[in-house]
């Protein structure tokens, strides 16, 4: 199904609603066995904080085979008026050689359900818009009022989730797109994807009148590129802090370096749209925190360090003439000798690595080399350094590990000078 | 005997010399278009070089991975320079050939329309063995990286196997197209490739049997291998 025909059809769903204040997202795909709760949660919710607001609750189905879209209907009774729209109707194997839009959340064209949401939210001129991913267990009824109140009542356009996760979760968020776009743009927002987002009426039309749905950057992963335009347009921004995140996903299907590639490359491809912005920017500053004060999570998953090293030393092995191509020679040099050392000694130092991410930049920027092999070319670099943290900090506490990252951070925007001087004048 | 003797060696002369003020044009023109294929064949590679020049040329190579697929062959010179002496001397070739052609030998009669007949075919030829090698490029550095992703340790056989695989085909393809061997080129391709798949599928059936019914088991009972719980973004 096409953007217009969706559209048409979420428009006949809409009825005689005209105007209401707030609309929620909830993008589906076979997920009738999280959806009763998410719904029934997030109707608790409205009728906690906002009473008396007029909302519509709009899900946008990716082809679920599970009757998903009925069970929503069926959730939210005759209590608000639902719009269901479906989309797309593929399945969910990504291909071997293409950028699939496929995201943390495993809702194919998630992209496409954003674009309605944020249609309707102009339609109707609603005030905010939150959207809630219908895969995830640990969503509260407090989370309508973290996601909605600073948009509706302090004037934010884009409230960004904030998890507690357990040790090493989300590694690449915390190795490359947070301290990167952290850098760039000058907000520490932790860039974590899925589960819940408020957005302001304003920044919906943004997004919608910005070119990003059908080209290069609707290949990437969206929930990084909301975050990235949200920002380097200047946007008020916050934090809602939503406690443990508990979820189905469907990553497990998804490689690695699809994931990787979807997500680095939409900030690299918002490096080159905002290039104006983020030259300019220097230093960063704490965005506001709503809900209960952010805390490491404690609980540590199991890591396989010797197969993260392993990957990286084929990389090393397999990948070289490629990353001869995208690094440059003095990054390389230092990268090279890490191939030797024992898996107890491995380190990947964090300025070796921002430098790796940088060059990476450039080159994507330089398009040395076709774009999604550069980007997958990274998996193994980024496998080096995670084992390189896991080893480092495994044995300290939760603490450490934000320490680490906030260093980590804090490397990136001290070495953002040489990503300015070589993004001008290579 | 004397008047016969002198007749025959002025008929001879006159005969020469009549011949070689016949030829003398002609070698002329040989000389004249050689001079010119020089001349045109230098102005044609100045000006594709400027072009290509402009528009990046080498740069798109080396993206495409043209560059370092010329420089495994032992090309070392960048790309535009490859075409500006391949158009120089086709440039060349074909002002030569008119100046054979204006020689007008009976063994070179029907030289230039030959030429010209199969002009076609070599142009189609040049552009299948420039897309199979660009192909062959991409998809085996597509392979390469998915492979060392995926942690499989013989990753550059994977993606060898799949450039020279591509690169046979191409090769058949051209050949064909060129007209050489047509049915020795086919045969012998059917054979390889044949061959092989037969070699793999043996091999696969008697060494890896195991292998690949736990690998089998494992995606049809829907069995996720999970070496760590790490979820990375």
């Amino acid at each position: 199904m096409t953007h217009e025909t969706a559209w048409q059809q979420a428009l006949r769903e809409l009825g005689d609603v005209r105007k209401v204040e707030i609309i929620v997202g909830i993008p589906t795909f076979n997920n009738a066995t999280t959806i009763e709760h998410v719904v029934k949660t997030v109707v608790a919710g409205l009728d906690k904080a906002f009473p008396h607001a007029s909302v519509v609750i709009v899900n946008s189905d990716a082809g679920s085979r599970d009757a998903t879209p009925e069970a929503v209907k069926q959730a939210v009774g005759e209590r608000l008026p639902t719009v269901l729209v479906q989309h797309l109707a593929t399945g969910l194997q990504p291909g071997p050689f293409s950028l699939h839009r496929l995201t943390e959340s495993g809702v194919p064209g998630r992209e496409e359900a954003f674009r309605v949401f944020f249609g309707i939210t102009e339609e109707l001129q609603a005030k905010a818009c939150v959207v809630v991913d219908a895969n995830v267990r640990s969503v509260t009824p407090d989370w309508m009022e973290f996601l909605l109140q600073p948009v509706l009542e302090k004037g934010a356009d884009y409230v960004a989730p904030l998890f507690r996760r357990p040790r090493y979760e989300g590694s690449l968020t915390n190795s490359i797109v947070y301290p990167l776009n952290r850098a760039l743009y000058g907000k520490r927002i932790r860039c974590q994807s899925g589960g819940g987002y408020g957005f302001s009426r304003r920044l919906a039309s943004l997004y919608l009148s910005k070119d990003v749905w059908e080209e290069e950057a609707a290949r990437f992963g969206i929930d990084t590129w909301l975050m990235s335009v949200a920002v380097a347009e200047g946007h008020e921004v916050c934090q809602a802090s939503l406690g443990a995140k508990v979820h189905d996903s469907k990553l497990s299907v998804v490689d690695l370096s699809i994931v990787l590639a979807q997500a680095v490359g939409a900030v690299f491809h918002y490096m080159e749209q905002y290039q104006d912005v983020w030259e300019g920017r220097k230093g960063s500053s704490t965005v506001p925190l709503i809900g209960p004060p952010y805390e490491p999570g404690t609980e540590t998953v199991p890591i396989n360090v010797d197969r993260l090293v392993k990957g990286f030393r084929q990389g090393l092995r397999d990948l070289l003439s490629i990353w001869e191509i995208i690094l440059a020679p003095e990054t390389l040099a230092d990268i090279l000798p890490l191939g030797l050392v024992e898996v107890e000694e491995f380190r990947f130092p964090m300025s070796l690595w921002v430098q790796t991410v940088y060059d990476f930049a450039l080159a994507y920027h330089e398009k040395v080399l076709h774009r999604e092999h550069l980007l997958k070319s990274l998996t193994p670099l980024y496998l080096g350094r995670t084992a390189s943290l896991v080893i480092e900090t495994r044995q300290g506490g939760p603490q450490d590990v934000e320490a680490a990252i906030e260093l980590l951070c804090e490397t990136f925007e001290s070495r953002k000078p040489y990503l300015i001087q070589r993004w001008r004048f290579q | 005997m004397s008047e016969l003797w002198q007749e025959a060696m002025v008929e001879a002369f006159r005969e020469t010399t009549k011949r070689i003020a016949l030829f003398l044009p002609k070698l002329l023109a040989l000389l004249t278009f050689l001079i010119l294929g020089l001349v045109a064949g230098w102005f044609i590679k100045f000006i594709l070089l400027r072009i290509l020049k402009a528009v990046r040329f080498d740069l798109l190579c080396e993206r495409l991975g043209l560059a370092p697929a010329l420089a495994k062959a032992g090309m070392k010179q960048p790309a535009s320079h490859l075409v500006g002496r391949l158009s120089f001397w086709v440039v060349f070739l074909l002002f030569a050939f008119m100046g054979i052609d204006a020689l007008d030998l009976p063994a070179t009669a029907n030289l230039m329309s030959v030429i010209i007949g199969f002009l076609p075919h070599v142009l189609a030829a040049t552009v299948l063995l420039l897309f199979g090698l660009l192909m062959a490029n991409f998809f085996a550095e597509a392979a390469l990286i998915a492979a060392v992703n995926a942690q499989i340790q013989e990753a550059r056989l994977v993606a060898n196997l799949i450039r020279w695989g591509i690169l046979m085909f191409t090769a058949a393809m051209v050949l064909t197209q060129l007209g050489i061997a047509k049915e020795i080129v086919v045969a012998a391709f059917s054979i390889t490739f044949g061959g092989i798949v037969l070699a793999l599928a043996i091999a696969l059936g008697l060494g890896g049997r195991n292998i690949a019914r736990e690998m089998l088991e494992r995606r049809l009972q829907q069995k996720k291998v999970k070496e760590d719980e790490m979820s990375h973004i």
